[in-house]
């Protein structure tokens, strides 16, 4: 066991390494003038000249990576070629918000898909309900379900706001307010997901002897699905949220950048459009770094609990 | 005909008559104490130690946390801010300004003239690299405390642009106290003079400025704090100004208006001079040194349905560099009529009978693409076929600046003098000459209207420089845009200066 | 739409409709799509059902015109996924051995990558064209193939027809060919439709993200970002396309799984 998480740390590094140096040479190949991109309106020939010496930009790129990494590894990525601001800071600013919307979301899409899928009650209908919502979930593209949101609740109704933020410090409630339809938007495609996956195994669990004993033993429908089957059919889902953080953050992505949320996302986003490459790298090396980590932990969570795995 | 000793304002100032001056003080009542100005913008700032602000988003809370040495009026008069008044030497290559006494920086040190000495220094310092330097530079040949509230700028030349410079970013004084202690950090935690105090910046949600106590100008300001929340886009400004979660909403286009509109309690406020949007090419290498293909191009357009569209009719086709409005601007000076036919014809005299085709360069921004896809369109009607590349709104410029962008519109906000806009775009010397245009006539006239402070003359000089410039074509004009504030109707004194920077320190909210 | 057939019969002809629209909406459609007009915005009336853009274009026309790209960059990239995973997955399940480690060792390096994020940053750099589009999604989406593959040709490998096949002395190559590719054709068919609609969906996600075909091609992701700024004066320039993208989604996905 301890050999196997060796392994797999050493071959994370790796992969980290090497994903780091592709972004980093295909990135300052492609790149215009950062330089340029910094003085905007007062940009002349001679000010990016000047600037460009100031900032090492016309050192050669394997001396520049070079350093990159050699700071990276202190923590520092260096500032931004559009804000100025440092990007660990910036970075370290976004993190609070994704982890709570993506925290938030799975949990809530956990709650429904074993909730919906577990009740025994009016079975076929829910069933069928949930079957089309499950659907939805995977087939609708976050934007479509963000803007419908925004357009029935904000634009509509008018009972929330549609995008924007609001930190704690702020107030409670009208946190609240601002992150209920970016989650909803976020977990309907991992309602239908983990929906599917643990429905399967609902159906295996419930084919098991230990099932039929309980059943026997007269015990009522609700307990026997929610006391019995659940915990058993719960396990894989738990493990698939670990897999599935890559997809995750794709679509957080595109939900911090509906509501505008001021989260690693949209600051992922902002940096490619404006090809302010210090940020794009950062956060692409730690989007890498943290869904390699979350399915190294997950893996290690099936193993242990799978005896099988853990002797192979 | 120079005239000796100027008084203050009476040459520089004035500048406009038409229909900008009547704009202040429209509403009634007296100014009212107290209460939160929530503000809505597109918060794209990068910095906020004015030395090296670019952003247009940064300058709006600049003008609460700083004062310039002379400020602009609504009608882009020169008016006195930190400076009570000035004297231009005979020669005209000596200014000296009086300073207002008994100012005190925020932080409790005082302003006197060797603040503005060090201010203007550290700008000039090519160690600093301000971007303001390459403005300031070829100008200034030095600036002198004479007195604790005397200061002497010394000009290599004569040059009435002076001013303008130091009604915005060159003229935002930082107290040099601050300035050295927080080194780096004074980007985000700015001390000036102004109104208003630094509270804090969280970015992507909101900036927070709370009023000044010790503010010196008497009365000012009424708000107790002034907070910039961000905004993604007009629709969700429209909406938080129509639930009352926001009072003013700024960067409004004639679309976005259409949702609140004549709706009670909403007042709307257009800018009072358009941003000039034209069409842009290199004129010294082919293709587009080729004059017959710029007619072409400038033939093909139809200025007015841009307009009647992007603007939805609400800006004016542009003749040329300068709005109506401004007392620069020449009624006289003609761009190119829209006439397909002729456009056509142009484009076979040019050498490309059988149609010409380029890469027209696209910003990600709503109005350029806009105007990019109308007027691919109105070119296919005269033979020229344009492809549409997009460009990252913030990568675009610099790419405009190094050379790799050839064909592209851009926009540029009027200045208080013709210097201005018009030497860095069209000077040859020009920074911001991303055409390479280069006409000596148009050289001399601008080099010689840039060193007289006599007003007949050089409008007779802008005149000429303007005429020979839409005859060459180094751009073909569009339009002037339409643009809007909109407040809720208790917002009370909000005056536009047509720099179309908002400023909020003597606005005042109704109970 | 719980039976099978039902689900199979509406994603079919989702398709037949997206085709159908793919091939001749220039004829179908009632106004030229990239015309302008001076009536900008407005709502949804008899002569423009879905109403006019903010150039005042047909949004209706635009939308018809938005499943060519669609549709091309959908099943371009799963014409590239499959090109690149199948032979990846027969290779690791049919031979075994080293070289499904190094198979199986490519897969997961990949297949960890977010997608929509590596496909972000490449099209980002390489520009989005057309064709760098479908390579980029094509070259995103090879590894859940690859993956797939790969499962189904280890199962087959060990069925009876297969040792008998190499009993008597086949080739790999022809045993692949003759054997174990009929026999997981289905599901890689099937997995080429479920392909499909994640290629839409990624794409339209990127236009979305300001990463789309260049203006002024009826893009459906596109046109839900730039009407996403006029949501409250004529909320169907958002609401047409979004919906056009999420039935063609739809379609293929039930279509995919149903044979599955």
């Amino acid at each position: 066991m301890g050999r196997l998480i060796l392994t797999r740390l050493a071959m994370m590094a790796v992969n980290v390494l090497a994903i780091s140096a592709l972004l980093f040479f295909s990135v300052t190949t492609l790149l215009g003038s950062p330089a340029a991109m910094m003085l905007g309106e007062d940009a002349s020939p001679a000010a990016v000249a000047a600037l460009n010496t100031q900032y090492g930009f016309d050192r050669p790129p394997i001396e520049q990576f070079g350093t990159w990494i050699g700071h990276a590894l202190q923590g520092d990525f260096g500032r931004s070629f559009i804000t100025r601001q440092s990007v660990a800071a910036a970075i370290a600013d976004c993190v609070p918000v994704t982890l709570e919307l993506t925290v938030f979301s799975i949990l809530l899409a956990v709650v429904l898909a074993v909730g919906s899928s577990t009740a025994p009650v009016a079975r076929r209908l829910v069933g069928a309900a949930s079957t089309a919502a499950i659907l939805i979930g995977v087939t609708v593209p976050n934007f479509m379900i963000g803007i419908s949101l925004i357009l029935a609740f904000s634009v509509g109704l008018g009972w929330l706001p549609s995008t924007g933020w609001v930190s704690w410090s702020e107030g409670a409630l009208s946190h609240l307010q601002h992150i209920l339809l970016p989650v909803l938007t976020l977990s309907a495609y991992y309602f239908g997901v983990f929906s599917i996956v643990y429905r399967a195994e609902y159906r295996d669990v419930c084919e098991r002897m230990f099932m039929r004993v309980a059943r026997a033993k007269g015990l009522g429908e609700w307990r026997v699905a929610f006391r019995h089957a659940m915990p058993n059919a719960i396990l894989p889902v738990i493990t698939f949220v670990g897999i599935s953080l890559g997809q995750l953050t794709g679509g957080a992505v595109v939900t911090e950048t509906i509501f505008s949320m001021p989260g690693t996302g949209r600051l992922f986003v902002s940096a490619i459009a404006g090809h302010d490459f210090p940020v794009m790298l950062a956060v692409g090396v730690m989007i890498v770094v943290g869904v390699v980590t979350m399915n190294l932990l997950a893996d290690i969570a099936y193993s242990l609990a799978n005896p099988q795995i853990r002797h192979e | 005909m120079p005239q000796p000793s100027l008084p203050r304002r009476s040459v520089l100032a004035g500048a406009t008559a038409l229909g900008l001056a009547g704009t202040a003080r429209a509403q009634t009542g007296s100014p009212r104490k107290g209460g939160a100005l929530n503000v809505g913008i597109n918060n794209d700032a990068r910095t906020f130690d004015p030395i090296y602000s670019v952003q247009f988003s940064e300058r709006q809370v600049l003008y609460l946390v700083f004062n310039t040495l002379v400020k602009y009026g609504p009608d882009f008069s020169i008016q006195p801010e930190l400076a009570d008044s000035w004297n231009v030497s005979p020669d005209g290559k000596s200014v000296t300004f009086q300073l207002h006494p008994g100012i005190n920086f925020q932080d409790g040190t005082p302003f006197d003239a060797a603040v503005v000495k060090w201010n203007i220094d550290k700008r000039l310092d090519p160690a600093t690299a301000s971007p303001q330097r390459e403005l300031l530079a070829p100008v200034i040949a030095a600036v002198e405390a004479t007195g604790k509230l005397t200061v002497v700028f010394n000009l290599k030349e004569p040059y009435p642009g002076l001013f303008s410079l130091l009604g915005e970013r060159a003229g935002f004084m930082v107290s040099p106290t601050a300035y050295e202690k927080l080194g780096k950090d004074f980007a985000n935690a700015p001390v000036g003079t102004g109104a208003f105090l630094w509270k804090s910046w969280v970015r992507g949600s909101a900036l927070t400025l709370e009023r000044n106590p010790a503010y010196w100008e008497a009365g000012l300001p009424y708000l107790d704090s002034v907070v910039f929340r961000d905004l993604a886009g007009a629709v969700v400004g429209t909406q938080r100004l129509l639930t009352g979660e926001l009072d003013v909403v700024m960067e409004l286009s004639p679309q976005d208006i259409r949702v609140i509109d004549g709706k009670p309690g909403i007042a709307l406020k257009p800018i009072t001079l358009g941003r000039w949007y034209f069409l842009q090419w290199h004129v010294n290498t082919p293709p587009f040194d080729n004059a017959k293909l710029r007619q072409a191009f400038a033939h093909a357009i139809d200025r007015q349905r841009l307009n009647d569209i992007v603007m939805r009719g609400k800006g004016t086709v542009s003749d040329g560099p300068t709005p109506e409005g401004l007392w620069w601007n020449d009624p006289s000076i003609k761009a190119p009529a829209h006439d397909p036919a002729r456009a056509r014809a142009l484009l076979t005299e040019a050498g490309y009978p059988n149609g010409f085709s380029f890469v027209l360069s696209t910003p990600q921004v709503a109005a350029f693409q806009q105007l990019n896809q109308l007027l691919q369109e109105q070119l296919a009607e005269a033979g020229i076929k344009v492809t549409l590349q997009t460009v990252g709104a913030s990568e675009w410029y610099g790419r405009v600046v190094d050379g790799t962008t050839n064909l592209t519109p851009t926009r540029w906000v009027q200045r208080p003098d013709p210097d201005g806009l018009m030497y860095i775009l069209f000077h040859s010397k020009g920074f911001a000459n991303t055409t390479k245009y280069q006409n000596p006539e148009v050289d001399r006239l601008l080099d010689t209207a840039r060193a007289t402070y006599d007003v007949d003359l050089r409008k007779r000089l802008y005149s000429d420089a303007q005429r020979l410039i839409v005859a060459d074509l180094p751009v073909a004009p569009l339009i002037f845009g339409a643009e809007y504030a909109a407040m809720v109707d208790k917002v009370r004194d909000f005056v536009w200066i047509p720099d179309q920077i908002p400023r909020f320190r003597s606005v005042w909210k109704a109970a | 739409m719980r039976h099978p057939s039902l689900q199979r019969a509406f994603g079919c002809t989702v398709i037949a409709v997206a085709v159908l629209l793919a091939v001749f909406a220039p004829l179908l459609a009632p106004a030229d799509p990239n015309r302008s007009g001076v009536d900008m915005l407005d709502l949804p009336s008899l002569a423009n059902l879905f109403g006019t853009d903010d150039l005042g274009r047909d949004i209706f026309s635009r939308v018809m015109h938005g499943a060519q790209p669609s549709l091309l960059i959908g099943f371009g990239a799963a014409c590239v996924a499959m090109l690149i995973g199948v032979p990846i997955g027969l290779a690791g399940g049919y031979m075994r051995g080293r070289i499904d480690l190094l198979v199986v060792g490519v897969i997961d390096l990949f297949i960890a990558l977010p997608g929509l994020i590596l496909a972000l940053i490449i099209t980002a750099m390489v520009g989005a064209t057309l064709r760098n589009l479908v390579l980029v999604l094509g070259f995103v989406m090879w590894p859940p193939v690859a993956r797939l593959v790969r499962g189904q040709a280890l199962a087959v490998r060990e069925a009876l027809f297969v040792e008998a096949a190499r009993a008597v002395g086949g080739s790999h190559g022809w045993i692949i060919r003759r054997h174990v590719l009929p026999n997981i054709l289905r599901v890689i068919a099937a997995q080429f439709a479920v392909s499909v609609s994640v290629a839409i969906f990624t794409s339209a996600s990127l236009s979305f993200l300001g990463l789309g075909l260049p203006p002024p091609m009826p893009d459906w992701g596109g046109m839900v970002r730039s009407g996403f700024d006029y949501l409250s004066i004529n909320p169907f320039m958002s609401l047409a396309p979004g919906a056009a993208v999420t039935l063609t989604v739809m379609g293929f996905y039930v279509v995919g799984t149903s044979f599955k």
